[in-house]
């Protein structure tokens, strides 16, 4: 099972102001390991990493018009499989598949007892929602409602 | 942008480029100084392009930043010809407060304090992972919260028949479709009735401190010294996932009935289009969701009040004094320039504040206007006002939600650091229990403004007028 938790959070995503919410930028040197990134980021801002063991995996598979939709849908399929079926993943893997993405994501069932919760994200917006290329590889910026 | 001083608390941002009719906000003259660079004024002026919009584009004076539609937004269009945003209703449908009085008074139970919070903290679920006052909720069952709102929360024995005259809409909007909301809206909703929810939700017990208005505090029960709490909770994951879920199928069908906007999360389709009536349609049943959930809460606060302080349900005296909804889009009568419209009203982080006589209100209050329900941050003060005759004339029947945050999660929580909020709470008379780490950083009394100058500005503006001040003194967070 990949193990990318050497992804520290400084590395992963920084947090920028939003009056209401949380936004984050993050960037990656390419554009399959940004979509990953984010998914480890998600992950991050609800719940501490340190107690999520690796136990299980999670598979979303789909397409979308844009990447910008891609990252709003896969986004917001991880964030089902927390807040509808109680699954918190650590890493996350992505690849190209059928002209969408498939994602794996690695965790196990949240358990209040012992994962600490960090803060519970509830929707992923469009609200200035972008993926591009930059000078260095690819850049998102991502605003969720809390 | 240009802004227009029309009075001391009402400015407008003059039509122009795609906007259809002017944009109206209400705030004082410093408020509006700090506003000037921010984008919810922008904001204010991409609603006015909507189609079928009337009158004004408003804002109230908690105007922040929000998508799409700003928060404090409130748009009127018209019913026939315009069209319908989920950015307009926000994502937590019938986000809104209730009001419970009591037959207590702070003295009586001020020993008391420590464990009462204890008991609402544990009787009250409130993030992810925990499961409702119901827990294993049918599908049928589910379909019959959102199609019948409070109704099935009295069938089910969680409602009195003053609870339903207490809410608006007395809790269910009829033209629900539970049919209309998704799969996923229906498994993120299942376990979350009777849970309370994380970000800026609460109970919040509190005492009387203050009458402005003893007529109206009389008709609503209020008196100095009593005890109250206030419910803040919306339609948790299921409302979350319907607004995605549209705004998804709506910003794909824009382009197809002619509909070209500036921002994305304001996408809108024609209220008669299939989408738009499939919308409305799961919108409401979210909304009846919504008050479902206020309504569990508060049996929930009921019974840890009556264990804590073991005393009878006639001494508690536990009773609904009004629930309204401040994140919602509904259909009313206003006059617009000298003409009576049927409109689609948009109140997003804002509350309906009908006038005195208006038919839709309780006997007990309907002579003096719609109760109104606007919590402050979480260690100074919240208010109960009433509506005006001058907010149907001028508002469209709308007054202000909330303090309206000065200050962004991230900096709230920077300004936190090295701080010991719970014991300045404390200091502030406030006891607080909190689930989510970072949450009482990021809620602490100064990244709102002062309620207290935001009910001042819709006072001054003739909107809605204080009946009375409610002293926080014990808080529970989500």
């Amino acid at each position: 099972m990949p193990d990318n938790s050497e992804r520290g959070d400084g590395e992963l995503f920084r947090e920028f102001e939003h009056t209401g919410d949380i936004g984050i930028e993050l960037d990656a040197p390419s554009r399959i390991e940004l979509f990953a990134r984010a998914l480890v980021a998600i992950g991050r801002l609800m719940v501490e990493p340190d107690g999520i063991r690796l136990l299980e995996e999670r598979r979303i598979e789909l397409a979308a018009a844009s990447d910008a939709d891609l990252m709003h849908d896969l986004l917001s399929a991880a964030l089902n499989l927390f807040l509808a079926d109680g699954f918190i993943w650590r890493d996350a893997s992505v690849a190209e598949k059928d002209g969408g993405l498939a994602a794996t994501l690695s965790g196990e069932p949240f358990d209040r007892r012992r994962h600490s919760l960090i803060q519970e994200l509830k929707a992923v917006t469009y609200h200035r929602l972008s993926v591009e290329k930059s000078n260095n590889g690819w850049r998102a910026r991502i605003v969720f409602d809390v | 942008m240009e802004l227009r001083r029309i009075h001391d608390y009402l400015w407008e941002i003059p039509k122009s480029g795609a906007m259809r009719v002017p944009g109206r906000i209400y705030a004082s003259a410093a408020m509006i100084e700090q506003l000037r660079d921010d984008p919810a004024l922008q904001q204010v002026a991409n609603v006015a392009t909507l189609p079928g919009i009337v009158g004004y584009s408003l804002a109230m004076p908690d105007i922040h930043w929000g998508y799409g539609f700003p928060i404090g937004g409130v748009a009127g269009i018209d019913a026939e010809h315009g069209v319908i945003s989920p950015g307009g209703v926000g994502y937590d449908i019938n986000c809104g407060v209730r009001l419970v009085r009591t037959n207590l008074r702070y003295d009586e139970i001020a020993p008391h304090v420590e464990r009462l919070a204890d008991a609402l903290f544990a009787a009250v679920p409130a993030g992810v992972g925990s499961e409702g006052a119901i827990p294993s909720l049918s599908l049928d069952e589910m379909k019959g919260i959102l199609r019948d709102g409070m109704n099935w929360a009295a069938r089910a024995g969680y409602a009195r028949a003053t609870d339903l005259d207490h809410t608006e809409e007395n809790g269910c909007l009829k033209m629900a479709d539970p049919d209309a909301v998704s799969e996923n809206a229906y498994r993120r909703g299942r376990k979350q009735l009777g849970t309370l929810g994380s970000g800026n939700h609460f109970l919040e017990a509190g005492r009387v401190d203050q009458v402005y208005h003893p007529d109206a505090a009389r008709a609503l029960g209020l008196e100095p010294g009593q005890v109250t709490l206030i419910i803040h909770s919306g339609s948790r994951g299921l409302g979350h996932q319907t607004c995605d879920d549209y705004l998804k199928i709506i910003g794909r069908r824009m382009e197809a009935y002619g509909i070209h906007l500036p921002d994305r999360q304001l996408a809108a389709v024609p209220i008669s289009s299939d989408e738009g009536q499939a919308y409305l349609g799961a919108m409401a049943a979210a909304a009846n969701f919504a008050w479902c959930n206020r309504q569990l809460i508060m049996r929930l606060a009921e019974r840890a009040f009556l264990e804590t302080l073991r005393i009878s349900e006639r001494d508690l005296g536990f009773s609904l004094v009004y629930d309204v909804c401040h994140n919602i889009a509904k259909f009313e009568e206003h006059t617009v320039d000298g003409r009576t419209m049927r409109l689609c009203v948009h109140r997003k982080g804002a509350t309906r504040a009908f006038g005195p006589g208006h038919p839709s209100l309780p006997a007990a209050v309907r002579a003096l206007g719609q109760p109104v329900l606007i919590p402050g941050d979480m260690g100074r003060y919240s208010f109960v006002l009433i509506g005006s005759e001058k907010a149907m004339r001028e508002s469209l029947g709308s007054t202000c939600h909330g303090a309206g945050r000065v200050m962004s999660r991230a900096q709230a929580k920077k300004s936190a650091r090295g701080r010991d909020l719970i014991r300045e709470l404390a200091e502030a008379g406030v006891t607080i229990r909190y689930q989510g780490r970072g949450t009482v950083a990021e809620e602490m009394p100064s990244a709102y403004k002062d309620v207290a100058d935001v009910v001042g500005v819709m006072e001054a503006a003739g909107i809605s007028y204080r009946v009375a001040r409610l002293k926080p003194f014990l808080v529970v967070k989500g």
